[in-house]
């Protein structure tokens, strides 16, 4: 990475020493920002500076996580929750990982500033399951900030007073939906629920309820420290604030963790100057550049600037900043069915075009995958994930439908040459 | 009243209700299999989806609330085309099996697939299937039908109390099942089936008994307990196939209990005593009226009880006959028989429900007409105790003779000196009192079950002897 | 009101009755303890009986179905008896983009078994597993808590080996 680049996170990961709390106190000013909101600022200055910042959600769906806090309503006898979405689900995702396991104290601190900016006494940090040391982790670090007396009953010698607990979730992609994770987090199966109403009304148990993902989080105690104009010139672009964390995987030549700040790169630019270009300089044929569930991108499709209104625009997604890299030597076709089978898996089965549409789909494609393909099946997937996207309770039915229906526009030859042609009226199967 | 327009249509609406009530008001039903107004509201089966003005996605009209000047359209080219892809994915798995199944004629599945759905079927894969558990005596699970709607999930977690119709797995695997073959425990296991959109839920009271388009309804009124729940009678011919409940605002809300359900089964109980009877021996009516009428005339002191189970047409019926008793001369008791629960006061609630102490449907109605209960002693002490019950009260010992009027089992008649059989709810109009002071009128199903009668007519043979022989003497 | 020690007749230690009483006051329902129970009855048999669910159930105070409805949602609980090593081999697009595809047919050969069957021994449970979170060290794979990255067949082979030669 070049020198002028700014970064806030990366330099801090690879080492596990960087994770204690002196580490963070000395050389990333750990908990000043906390000091600074909890004994100088009202909430309403918090969420005015984290509004100025342009920080938008890096969970996936970009929202504006000033504008998420201020939805809380203020005062009220119910209690108010803040939870760290850190289930990280989405396949090519795996930023928040490092983030847990190199600066706990980040997330903790930022996790301070945005429970005082809500009011909430009592945040839930919902990790996956499968990230059972990290959640160990996590509980080391809290009790290293509450003996420090950064967590507990009066934080900063003030009236404000925080608890964390760490909920452990046990294999279910769609806990990283925000609705889901709260039934979770209540004991539930983690089903989406209906939206309205919407968390910042009734949330977890039924309270008003703010859900981060752990770089947004993160990023807050920096946004207190340099000022939210100051964050938000940090993207390249007007919209986005900050820097992105990119998970960059897949057939490069270094897969791995690289922060940008937003909008300062193109999608070729991160592949071939920071992945170093492709594993044992193939071809690249396709760029899934969002997290398994954002539409497809072919190779001549990557000039394009990553950040998420020029990947809106030619009618993909950033979503958490997950950018999976295809070499001509993969299978389209197999690929497309893996990503199909991983959503019919994780559809919770609650309404009908998810359950029953991506199944569907996923035995379409296993049977093109097998030799078993029939001329009609490419337009009958293509109507399929029509009739899912945007017609399901929650984003899992666009995540199933967006990628097949791109992989099958942008490389239906692919498709086509896996289907042999039958003359009509020819029993296919036995 | 704030407005919206649905379909063209200006309708007013009060804040709060949903898409799916507002559009009825004006005569729009929009199709719906998981939305249930008695339950809370899921968004689950994607069939409401309708155009609402602004918005850019589709909205579930259960769960969008309308608001003024909300411009709805619901036969748009999009929800149209979103009801056939719905009508598609849902059948996609279902079972062909209409021609069997006891839901066919009155499933919402069969319906809203002709009203909304393609004649054409892509699918080429091979259907899920799945084994089934017993759910115990009341209802028949059939899970190859099932259409996720998660309707008994909600009525068991929400309305009985209990979760123990649950979803297991999850996806495209979800089995909607109680656990490890476990029987249903609620009391109000039908209502199961009842709220069943296809036939995955039937009853296995009426599973293979008769198709649903044969059935003729008439509104009813149980006569189980003093909640009176408003029901429906279902029959062809002369046999009751199937009660359900009717809805009702403020008495039984779209809910009975199983007890209640299955109450018309004892009228077609062969023990049910559908003939005369002198002792246990079967006579003809003439017979049994005249040793009833002999009894009656030779005993100068009479108890009358009538039974809270029956309607009040026969309670002041009843009344009045014993009230001609008392001018021939003969002393007469008159009260009301009553089961466990003899008065009002105390007829508590047994659940949190519906089900009620007082297993007779017109203890109420009784009370109003000023009727008390008989005690044990008056009705020990009688020289005749003429008894008159619909078949749900204890008929009490007497040391002189018993005329028994009313629906009986075979083994209560041995100590009765007559027997006169009549017709059960199912067979008689009639009204009763629920607990909350309410007159509900009960609609006559079926003819009377063998040669029992109605009571007036029973009432009118019994007086005709009497006033024949005045005049004759 | 809280279950301070454990019933005599239950089939879970002491020790789950503890951590869950530590619990308890982090959650304004008890409901909410349910996943954390369940993940510390399945640390106490390596997989969920119907009697340590049921005595979840009787713990947390619902009806058993609800508990069963939950643990069926999450892949993580087993309801049925896993091997002594559970081997779970993401598959998911990055790690079979650097050949997750070979590491399970590996498995199966060595081990004999198919995905999702465990070896009769009952040393091995093999698994194909969706995403873990670890594509930019693709392939990866858990046995049983712990995260292997960087995986090759070389790397899987002398995992094996070891595993195998333990007790």
């Amino acid at each position: 990475m070049s020198a002028e680049v700014q970064t806030l996170f990366i330099q801090h990961f690879g080492k596990d020493s960087n994770r204690t709390l002196s580490y963070y106190q000395s050389q990333q000013s750990g908990y000043v920002a906390a000091k600074t909101v909890v004994t100088t600022m009202t909430p309403d200055q918090v969420i005015e500076e984290v509004k100025k910042s342009n920080l938008r959600g890096r969970g996936g769906a970009g929202f504006p996580t000033g504008m998420k806090w201020s939805f809380i309503p203020k005062g009220g006898d119910k209690p108010k929750y803040l939870v760290c979405n850190a289930d990280e689900s989405e396949p090519g995702t795996f930023k928040d990982r490092d983030l847990i396991r190199y600066t706990p104290h980040g997330l903790i601190e930022g996790m301070i500033i945005g429970a005082y900016a809500i009011g909430c006494k009592h945040a839930y940090i919902y990790i996956r399951g499968e990230y059972t040391r990290e959640a160990r982790l996590l509980n080391e670090a809290i009790q290293e900030a509450k003996s420090a007396g950064f967590l507990g009953e009066k934080i900063f010698g003030t009236d404000f007073s925080l608890n964390i607990t760490v909920h452990r979730g046990a294999g279910a992609y769609i806990c990283g939906e925000e609705t889901g994770l709260l039934n979770s987090l209540e004991g539930k199966r983690g089903e989406p629920r209906v939206k309205p109403p919407f968390p910042a009304i009734s949330g977890a148990f039924g309270c008003p309820t703010a859900v981060n993902n752990v770089e947004s989080l993160a990023s807050i105690p920096h946004i207190i420290r340099l000022g939210g104009e100051a964050y938000s010139k940090l993207g390249a672009v007007e919209k986005s604030g900050g820097t992105r964390i990119i998970s960059l995987s897949g057939q490069v030549k270094r897969p791995g963790l690289y922060e940008i700040q937003a909008g300062s790169k193109t999608l070729r630019q991160i592949i071939y100057d920071l992945g170093g270009g492709m594993k044992k300089e193939k071809k690249l044929k396709a760029v899934i550049p969002g997290g398994s569930s954002a539409p497809v991108l072919t190779a001549d499709e990557i000039d394009v600037i990553y950040d998420i209104e020029p990947l809106m625009k030619i009618g993909t997604m950033m979503g958490s900043a997950a950018i999976m890299v295809v070499s001509e030597s993969v299978d389209l076709p197999k690929l497309l069915w893996r990503i199909t089978k991983f959503y019919a898996h994780e559809s919770c089965g609650q309404c009908t075009p998810c359950r029953e549409g991506c199944h569907w789909m996923e035995s379409i494609l296993h049977r093109i995958c097998h030799g078993q393909g029939r001329e009609d099946d490419l337009d009958t997937l293509t109507s399929l994930a029509g009739n899912i996207g945007g017609k399901t309770l929650c984003a899992l039915g666009d995540a199933a439908a967006g990628p097949v229906a791109s992989f099958i526009k942008k490389f239906r030859p692919e498709f086509e040459a896996k289907i042999t042609p039958v003359v009509r009226g020819q029993k296919r199967y036995a | 009243m704030p407005k919206c327009t649905i379909d063209g249509k200006e309708v007013e609406f009060k804040a709060g209700e949903n898409l799916i009530a507002v559009a009825k008001k004006v005569g729009i039903d929009i199709p719906v299999f998981c939305y249930h107004p008695g339950l809370s509201v899921v968004a689950q089966c994607r069939m409401c989806l309708v155009e609402v003005e602004k918005m850019p996605k589709l909205q579930t009209a259960c769960s969008t609330p309308a608001t003024d000047g909300m411009v709805v359209k619901t036969q748009s080219a999009a929800v149209k085309s979103a009801r056939e892809s719905t009508m598609e994915f849902l059948l996609v798995n279902h079972p062909l099996d209409c021609p069997i199944c006891d839901k066919s004629g009155e499933c919402d599945l069969q319906d809203n697939s002709f009203s909304h759905g393609k004649s054409t079927f892509r699918s080429h894969e091979e259907r899920r299937t799945y084994v089934d558990v017993d759910m115990g005596p009341v209802i028949e699970k059939s899970m190859n039908r099932c259409i996720h709607c998660t309707r008994c999930i909600r009525f068991g977690d929400e309305i009985a109390g209990i979760r123990e119709m649950v979803a297991i797995q999850r996806g495209n695997n979800t089995d909607i099942t109680t656990i490890d073959g476990l029987p249903l425990q609620t009391e109000y296991a039908g209502n199961y089936s009842d709220i069943c959109p296809t036939g995955s839920l039937t009853l296995k009271d009426f599973r293979f008994k008769k198709r649903a388009w044969f059935l003729k309804k008439v509104p009813s009124v149980c006569t189980g307990c003093s909640r009176g729940c408003n029901t429906e009678l279902q029959y062809e011919n002369t046999t009751v196939h199937r009660t359900v409940p009717r809805f009702n605002a403020d008495v039984n809300q779209y809910w009975m209990c199983d007890e209640g359900r299955f109450l018309f089964r004892d009228t077609q109980s062969k023990d049910r005593v559908v003939e005369p009877r002198l002792g246990a021996v079967p006579a003809t009516w003439d017979q049994a009226v005249e040793s009833a009428r002999q009894i009656i005339a030779t005993a100068k002191s009479v108890v009358v009880g009538l039974g809270s189970d029956l309607s009040l047409e026969e309670l002041a019926l009843g009344q009045t006959f014993a009230e001609e008793l008392k001018k021939a001369g003969v002393a007469v008791t008159l009260g009301s028989l009553t089961g466990a629960v003899i008065t009002t006061e105390q007829d508590q609630p047994l659940d949190a429900l519906l089900r009620r102490a007082d297993k007779t449907g017109n203890l109420k109605g009784a009370e109003n007409l000023g009727l008390k209960p008989i005690s044990e002693q008056q009705s020990a002490k009688a020289e005749v105790l003429i008894a008159v019950t619909g078949g749900r009260v204890r008929v009490p010992a007497s040391n002189g003779r018993t005329v028994a009027i009313g629906v009986f089992r075979a083994q209560d008649t041995e100590k009765f000196s007559v027997t006169l059989p009549l017709a059960a709810f199912t067979e008689k109009d009639g009204t009763y009192v629920n607990f909350q002071g309410k007159a509900q009128k009960a609609r006559r199903a079926v003819v009377p079950a063998g040669k029992s009668k109605m009571l007036g007519e029973v009432v009118m043979v019994l007086k005709n002897v009497q006033i024949a022989e005045k005049v004759g003497a | 009101m809280s279950t301070s020690v454990a019933p005599q007749e239950s089939v879970l230690s002491p020790k789950f009755y503890e951590a869950m009483k530590a619990l308890e006051p982090q959650y304004p329902r008890k409901t909410a303890l349910i996943l954390p129970a369940l993940h510390q009855a399945q640390s106490e048999f390596g997989w969920l009986p119907k009697e340590a669910l049921e005595a979840v159930a009787q713990y947390i105070g619902v009806h058993p179905a609800q508990i069963r409805e939950v643990a069926s949602f999450y892949t993580m609980f087993n309801l049925k008896p896993v091997g002594k090593t559970h081997l779970k081999i993401c598959t998911n697009v990055a790690c079979v983009l650097r050949g997750a595809d070979d590491l399970v047919s590996f498995c199966e050969k060595k081990l004999g078994i198919a995905c999702g069957e465990t070896t009769p021994d009952g040393k091995f449970t093999l698994s194909e597993e969706e995403c873990l979170g670890a594509c930019g060290t693709a392939p990866a794979m858990m046995a049983n808590d712990d995260y292997i990255e960087n995986l090759d067949i070389p790397k899987l082979n002398d995992f094996l080996e070891r595993s195998q030669h333990e007790r």
